[in-house]
């Protein structure tokens, strides 16, 4: 019987064959945590060794500061120094402190992320990195202080469902309302305990950009990863920045022709139109011109499923073609993924653009997937987000948050409701 | 070893994800038995939680519960509580994750998200369930439900108190 990627990858691991609904250990290549349960982990490590303990091997573990960056309470400010003081104490080097930006963003443009790794990190969206073929995985402070212990941990070998996607995206329309639609078609628990790989003509030519916003957003259906062979420009890419050690590694991960999915389906997005996923729910989605005309007091646009610079360049491009003004009566703010991206858009001149415009644009961070940043929205507030989740209060009590693509939050910034973005550039 | 625990219900729907059940908000905090607080403080209809929670009283939840964020903080919260199993038609993985890690019963119900909706048990409820064998009965209005415990690893891990303990028991060979 043929076998899936995530067989592979997790066989790869746990140094034997795997088959399906087994439970198997598997050697952790990155174990990483954030200033977001960092110091829940470091705090536990050292209670379970009774600060004696060395963790397994330094060289594999990191942090990244990016739930606050900077840090605006002392609590954060606090827990971000007790982790500083852990990764010195252990001799753990990679610390990518408040000045780098979204800790899986961070990891990839280092090259520290290679196809068919097992990560762990204490961010549900760590997943995003499935776009490279890694098996990342969110989990919380216990698996990591464990797999800190001797640099394993355990899975469950899931079952796979394909998803095909065909066609050209139209104008006006991107990856993230594919996603949305495949979001509103599977529901919140559609993928819970599954594996998914992503095929399809629409994939082989998608960006990187492209397919970290497919791989996040995994998450909001519960699936375990969202897995794509990394080839083309993005395997370039990669081997660039990590080496060529993943051409072959990508080469070992490819599934077999004869590989078993518990499901298959197709989706061809030449007619896809504009979505939305609407309060407050990522599975309450309608088509954006269902709600045109929603007034809206804030939009964001950023975190880890849509802060790289290919979307910011297509919510510039919306921005230029309707006047690079936005509504006085909106609060815009921009936000990139990582300093990286933050200088691309400098040296492209599109900040002082964006400024210009009256938008605020911000230090790299995750910014507003929460309500503890700047940004925060008060009750009865509309806002419209290019983030994850628009769960009930969960940028604010008594707010309700709309979730778009770059192109739409941007034509709902310049109009002040919420916009057809084909409206404004098609 | 029949081992039949006696608690009310305190009911909520599908999907019910982490923020809900631990808000961001409170992120920050890295003491478990602090957490109880702020357990629910965003569900609509459910801010009582925290104040009025005692221990012994279950959740009992439909689809999916405890979507969203990896937060552990949304085990503790409950944990800490006194809240001794959750009971749930199913349970998102993360969060599953998280409840075996800790040592935590998570009771898979069939049929219990539908048994919500129609209203067939209901906040407040005084409940009777066994742990060991699954069976759960509503005293209040006499319906009863079959959750399944954990099996395989699983079940390993938490016999053995959660992941930590479990570990260490079984010294550097986990394979």
């Amino acid at each position: 019987m043929g076998k899936t990627m995530i067989m592979k990858i997790m066989e790869r691991a746990a140094h034997k064959e795997v088959h399906t609904g087994e439970r198997v250990w598997c050697d952790i290549d990155w174990s990483t945590a954030r200033d977001f349960g960092g110091a829940n982990c470091t705090l536990q490590f050292d209670e379970i060794t009774e600060n004696k303990g060395k963790v397994w091997n330094p060289e594999r573990i990191a942090f990244t500061f990016d739930l606050q960056a900077p840090s605006h309470s002392e609590k954060v400010s606090n827990n971000q120094k007790i982790i500083r003081e852990f990764a010195r104490r252990q001799g753990i080097k990679h610390v990518f402190d408040i000045n780098r930006g979204i800790g899986q963003h961070v990891l990839l443009e280092h090259g520290h992320v290679l196809p068919g790794d097992v990560i762990l990190g204490t961010d549900s969206h760590m997943n995003l990195l499935g776009a490279v073929g890694a098996f990342a995985t969110g989990v919380g402070n216990t698996d990591i202080a464990a797999s800190w212990l001797n640099g394993t941990n355990w899975f469950r070998v899931p079952d796979t469902m394909k998803i095909e996607v065909t066609g050209e995206f139209p104008c006006g329309v991107s990856m993230r309302d594919f996603l949305t639609l495949l979001v509103g078609d599977l529901g919140a628990g559609g993928l819970d305990f599954l594996a998914v790989e992503f095929t399809g003509d629409a994939i082989d030519r998608a960006t990187l950009a492209e397919r970290i916003t497919l791989c996040s957003m995994v998450t909001e259906m519960s699936g375990k990863i969202g897995l794509i062979l990394p080839s083309g420009a993005v395997l370039d890419w990669l081997a660039e920045r990590a080496g060529p050690e993943a051409r072959v590694r990508a080469g070992a991960i490819k599934p077999d022709p004869d590989a078993v999915y518990i499901e298959t389906r197709k989706y061809d997005v030449s007619r896809l139109e504009p979505m939305a996923s609407c309060p407050d729910a990522p599975d309450n989605v309608k088509p954006v011109r269902e709600i045109a005309g929603t007034r809206v007091d804030q939009v964001h646009i950023g975190s880890c499923t849509n802060g790289r610079f290919e979307d910011i360049a297509a919510a510039y491009e919306v921005l230029e073609r309707g006047g690079f003004k936005v509504s006085p009566d909106v609060r815009t703010i921009i936000t990139p993924a990582t300093t990286e991206v933050m200088k691309k858009c400098a040296e492209r001149g599109m900040i002082e653009k964006f400024l210009d415009a009256g938008i605020v644009f911000t230090n790299p961070t995750c910014s507003l997937c929460t309500a503890e940043h700047y940004g925060a929205l008060p009750s009865g507030d509309v806002g419209c987000s290019t983030t994850n989740r628009n769960f009930i209060g969960k940028v604010g009590k008594g707010s309700h948050t709309y979730l778009l693509s770059p192109m739409t939050a941007m034509a709902t910034a310049v109009r002040g409701v919420i916009t057809d973005p084909r409206d404004i550039v098609c | 070893m029949s081992d039949v625990l006696k608690g009310r219900a305190w009911v909520f729907s599908d999907d019910v994800d982490t923020d809900l059940i631990y808000h961001n908000k409170y992120l920050a905090e890295t003491d478990p038995k602090k957490m109880p607080q702020y357990s629910f403080e965003y569900y609509p209809g459910k801010e009582n939680f925290a104040r009025e929670v005692k221990p012994g009283d279950f959740i009992v939840a439909g689809k999916n519960f405890g979507c969203g964020s990896s937060r552990e903080h949304a085990v503790y919260c409950l944990k800490e509580a006194g809240v001794p199993a959750i009971l749930a038609e199913t349970c998102s993985r993360i969060y599953y994750r998280n409840a075996i890690n800790n040592g935590y019963p998570v009771l898979f119900v069939k049929g219990l998200s539908e048994a919500i909706k129609a209203g067939k048990i209901g906040d407040g409820d005084d409940l009777e369930v066994d742990i060991s064998t699954g069976s759960i009965k509503d005293a209040t209005n006499g319906a009863t439900f079959h959750g399944d415990a954990v099996s395989d690893l699983e079940r390993d891990i938490m016999s053995a108190g959660g992941l930590i303990p479990y570990l260490k028991s079984r010294k550097k060979d986990v394979r």
